[in-house]
């Protein structure tokens, strides 16, 4: 079998850099959508501030009054905000769920996909992956459950207890759980996907129980993969948000900007590289199948449609 | 538990009872109605006129949570007339489904859910009056405020004789408390007791009335001063912080113990008991002599003990100097278990309860400003006894616009509660803000239970007063207003003082009228918004641009500047008019008009307008608007777009972890 060695972890990362334009392509839709879900609150923003001193306490630092006195004004200048930048995140969500299918063939194919392939293999995977999202949103019910559980455990042990500490500690290690658990069920979800593109399989639940298998076999390494991944996510985004928080001039503009948007990038990488790093584990896992296979019984692989050209 | 004994060793040779309460003689010879002559007030030299002596014995039931007790209530008769009827607060009946705190707490907040341990009552069993007898069976209930027949929280007994003029009356009642989980101030938590508002207290003779009003869901409390004696049994490893100097501790032989406490020229008494408690001790001295300071602090909380102590003694030290002494040797701070936030940010006299978390960051400096505020109460409601019912803004207000001036005398005026790199908050600001959420739907005047909703009593009764006298500095300056206040409290402490004693004497200390600054702040409910309506420059000779072209520099611009009053709140303004030549001229308008224009011929154009620009007139709803800069300045916008686009990236990528 194979297992997420090193070379797989660090063959993803270089994978996810060498196609990059999979990359840009994720960041630049997910900028535009933003930039438009802000630009109303941005010219509404720009009413109030761009001439008035009062302004100047948001530049100089972050004055929460000046903010809250904003937010208040008779203007209204967040209304409807939230809702934008909600949209915006649905948007996003189901253009990454049209994207997937050629991120993935760009990833297990190796090649470098012109836009025709790309986009063709999205819409090959498409309704798949909108049926496979629909049963991850099943899978995660017994996870809101549980999490439902927790608090009311949580918030049992907090009224019980003489020290907040039992119940914070509590959630702390219920919350690496839930964590650890979302990260189990992703990539389970990620593999079926992958099986989906690596086998052209149309039947979904087919492709979840293959997963399955494989995951059982050789969860180990496979969650070593993600979790490696996650960690450096997290940890990155952390330190970013705290150099922006405590180390950037409050008046500078282009340096929280570009570091945030370095932040989005990251993170996005992130994704992608357990994405590659998966799909690279899988095709050396049917390699080693396919020579194990020949030894004993010779017999030629045939490519898949989506990264046949 | 070391504090007691040092406090009885200390307070060992003083007698129980000060004053007529004290004496046995004193208290058989009430027996009739009350013939019973008082002391001569001259010569007891108390710090105020004391009305009530309360004597009582309780025991507490940890188990059960339940208190049984016994008081002995005299009263004196200083309403100028015989009375035969005294009302009495029950406030813990508030804590019943139908009572009149619960009816409006469930108005304002449909989502509040009933629960059984939610319930509190206080239950007479036992009422005599000494010298006529039982009148247990007299006892009635009464709705003065709003006639809700199932309210229990005003008692009333009527007398078949009056009680003369001058003349004592002594009631002797036997009661018992159910307290409820901890609600609205009182009330238990595991192992956590909070005993305020506890026992019959009787109303307060007010503008020539009784005045006892039933406990609802916004109001606190008016009562008189005296003294209070007060007995408290229960198991030994309780550690206890109550609102008097401990006198004599013994340890009984059913495992329980006896703690007496005697308090004089206060109105209330309260007290709080956890074995979980950890004491700390502090001292402090000013003007007055040595205050002692115990904070208990409940486990998990222990960082915040030397932030309440820090900020305790800083706060002790600027009320000694801006406002007058404090005379009480003693200040205990109850800091309530985690889950007892409706017992934390209380006041009483020498007690008061603090609120923090295990984990606040040493940039919010909420600890502090729960224990400044509840501090401050000491003088606006402790001693400067306001009528909280019907006049909670000078109790609450005032006290508010302290905060923002202790606060910022403390920690910093521009981060005095939110002070870290990415994020800073001033208290006045906060005041403000709290202000702009409900900001006109009530005058600051009304009586605490008719506001709109409780959020409109808290912002309007806290905030815009504390906001309204930070824009009072601009009339009549900062230093002059804390004159006033410190006038204020020195002539009316130990009494119950109104709202007009308060503005005469602003007047009086700023020798100003006013009344047209009051009116609308005060009693009315007027928005103030000015803003720069327009700005700008124009060729004076632009019908000739050719000669404007040649001679560049002696060309001559006309400047407009238009001030408007937005709303109905007129206030004097200044208006600051730059120019690009570096000069700068300040217009007053007195703002009557609904706007007014400036006109300049001058050889520079103008670089912006700008409405108060000291910025002192908080109560602008507005600051925005209030200036005008001909140049755009986008950084503001930037930076806010970029928080708020991030933001927008981020909640997508999350959601795309779905796909």
């Amino acid at each position: 079998m194979a297992d997420a060695r090193p070379r797989t972890f660090f063959s993803g990362a270089s994978l996810v850099w060498r196609r990059q334009r999979v990359l840009w392509l994720m960041y630049i839709v997910n900028f535009v959508l933003a930039y438009f879900a802000t630009r109303g609150t941005n010219e509404r923003i720009a009413a109030i501030l761009d001439h008035s001193f009062a302004a100047d306490q948001l530049v100089h630092g972050f004055n929460l009054g000046a903010f809250g006195s904003l937010a208040m004004n008779p203007e209204s200048p967040f209304g409807g905000s939230t809702s934008a930048s909600l949209s915006a995140a649905i948007l996003f969500t189901i253009f990454m769920i049209f994207a997937t299918g050629g991120i993935l063939a760009t990833y297990y194919s190796g090649l470098q996909l012109h836009a025709g392939a790309f986009f063709e293999a999205c819409g090959h995977h498409f309704w798949r992956f909108v049926r496979l999202t629909i049963y991850l949103l099943v899978v995660l019910i017994p996870i809101f459950i549980l999490s439902g559980i927790t608090y009311r455990i949580y918030g049992r042990i907090d009224k019980q207890s003489i020290s907040p500490l039992p119940a914070v500690h509590f959630f702390e290690a219920a919350a690496v759980v839930i964590l650890l658990l979302l990260i189990c069920i992703r990539l389970w979800f990620d593999m079926a996907q992958v099986i989906a593109v690596a086998e052209d399989e149309r039947r979904m639940h087919k492709a979840l129980r293959r997963a399955a298998g494989l995951l059982r076999h050789n969860f180990g390494s496979l969650f070593w993969l993600y979790f490696r991944v996650s960690l450096i996510a997290w940890i990155v985004f952390a330190v970013g948000v705290h150099i922006w928080m405590e180390h950037l001039r409050p008046e500078s503009i282009l340096a929280p900007f570009l570091l945030s948007q370095f932040l989005i990038i990251f993170w996005q990488g992130c994704r992608l590289w357990q994405r590659a790093s998966e799909c690279i584990w899988y095709r050396e896992h049917q390699r080693a199948i396919a020579v194990a296979t020949q030894a004993y019984e010779p017999t030629p692989v045939t490519p898949t449609p989506a990264f046949s050209q | 538990m070391g504090f007691r004994i040092v406090l009885a060793l200390a307070l060992a040779s003083v007698a129980l009872p000060a004053g007529y309460g004290q004496s046995n003689a004193t208290r058989h010879a009430a027996a009739v109605p009350v013939p019973v002559k008082p002391p001569d007030a001259a010569k007891q030299q108390t710090l105020s006129t004391r009305v009530v002596a309360y004597q009582i014995d309780a025991r507490l039931d940890t188990t059960k949570h339940t208190i049984a007790a016994t008081e002995t209530l005299r009263h004196r008769n200083l309403t100028g007339q015989p009375q035969k009827t005294f009302p009495f607060h029950l406030y813990l009946n508030a804590f019943q489904p139908q009572s009149t705190f619960m009816t409006e707490h469930r108005r304002d907040d449909p989502d509040y859910e009933w629960k059984p341990e939610h319930f509190g009552a206080i239950t007479i069993t036992h009422f005599e009056v000494t010298g006529i007898g039982d009148l247990t069976n007299q006892m009635q209930f009464t709705h003065p405020d709003d006639n809700n027949a199932a309210d229990r929280t005003v008692m009333q007994i009527e007398l078949p004789t009056a009680v003369p003029a001058g003349a004592d009356v002594e009631f002797k009642i036997a009661f018992n408390d159910q307290l409820p989980q901890v609600v609205a101030r009182t009330g238990y938590l595991r192992d956590f007791f909070m005993v305020g508002q506890w026992f019959p207290k009787v109303g307060v003779w007010w503008k020539n009335a009784w005045n006892c009003h039933q406990f609802h869901n916004t109001t606190e409390f008016f009562a008189d001063f005296g003294t209070f004696d007060v007995k408290i049994t229960l198991p030994q490893n309780e550690i206890v912080g109550a609102g008097g100097d401990l006198v004599a501790s013994t340890n009984n032989s059913d495992g329980t113990k006896t703690l007496t406490f005697h308090s004089e020229d206060v109105h209330d008494f309260s007290w709080g008991a956890s074995p979980s408690f950890t004491d700390v001790e502090d001292s402090w001295t000013g003007s007055a002599g040595t205050v002692k300071l115990h904070v208990l602090m409940s486990p998990g909380n222990m960082s915040s003990a030397p932030r309440y102590v820090q900020v305790l003694k800083g706060t002790l030290a600027l009320y000694d100097q801006w406002i007058g002494p404090y005379p009480y040797d003693r200040l205990t701070v109850i800091d309530p278990p985690h889950g007892g936030y409706q017992a934390g940010g209380m006041e009483y006299p020498t007690l008061i309860t603090a609120d923090t978390s295990w984990s606040m960051p040493k940039g919010a400096l909420l600890p502090e400003l729960v224990a400044q505020h509840e501090f401050g109460h000491q003088y606006w409601y402790g001693m400067v006894a306001t009528n909280e019912f019907e006049e909670a803004w000078l109790d609450e207000g005032i006290n508010s616009y302290m905060e923002t001036k202790g606060m910022d005398a403390l920690y910093g005026k521009s981060a005095s509660i939110f002070n870290f790199r990415f994020l800073q908050l001033s208290e006045d600001d906060e005041q403000r803000l709290t202000y702009l959420m409900t900001p006109n739907t009530d005058p600051i005047t009304r009586f605490a239970w008719l506001f709109y909703d409780d959020g409109a009593y808290g912002g309007i009764t806290y905030g815009k007063t504390a906001t309204l006298l930070l824009t009072l500095e601009k009339i009549i300056g900062e230093e002059t207003l804390r004159q006033a206040l410190h006038t204020y409290f020195m002539r009316y402490r130990f009494t119950h003082p109104t709202g007009e004693d308060f503005i005469k004497t602003v007047e009086e200390v700023s020798g100003k009228d006013l009344r047209w600054y009051f009116d609308q702040a005060i009693s009315g409910t007027q928005m103030l918004d000015y803003r720069i309506l327009d700005a700008h420059s124009d060729l004076v000779n632009w019908y000739e641009p050719e000669k404007t072209a040649l001679k560049n520099s002696d060309v001559l611009y006309r400047t407009y500047v238009t001030v408007q009053r937005k709303d109905d709140f007129i206030f004097p303004v200044d208006v600051k008019i730059t120019f690009d030549d570096k000069q700068s001229i300040t217009e007053h308008w007195d703002g009557r008009d609904r706007w007014t224009r400036y006109v300049y011929d001058r050889k520079a154009q103008v670089v912006s307008a700008e409405v108060d620009p000291g910025h002192q007139v908080w109560l602008d709803r507005d600051f925005f608007n209030n200036s005008y800069v001909v140049k755009a300045d986008s950084r503001a916008t930037e930076k806010l777009s970029n928080i708020w686009g991030f933001a927008s990236q981020w909640i997508a990528q999350l959601l795309a972890w779905l796909a």
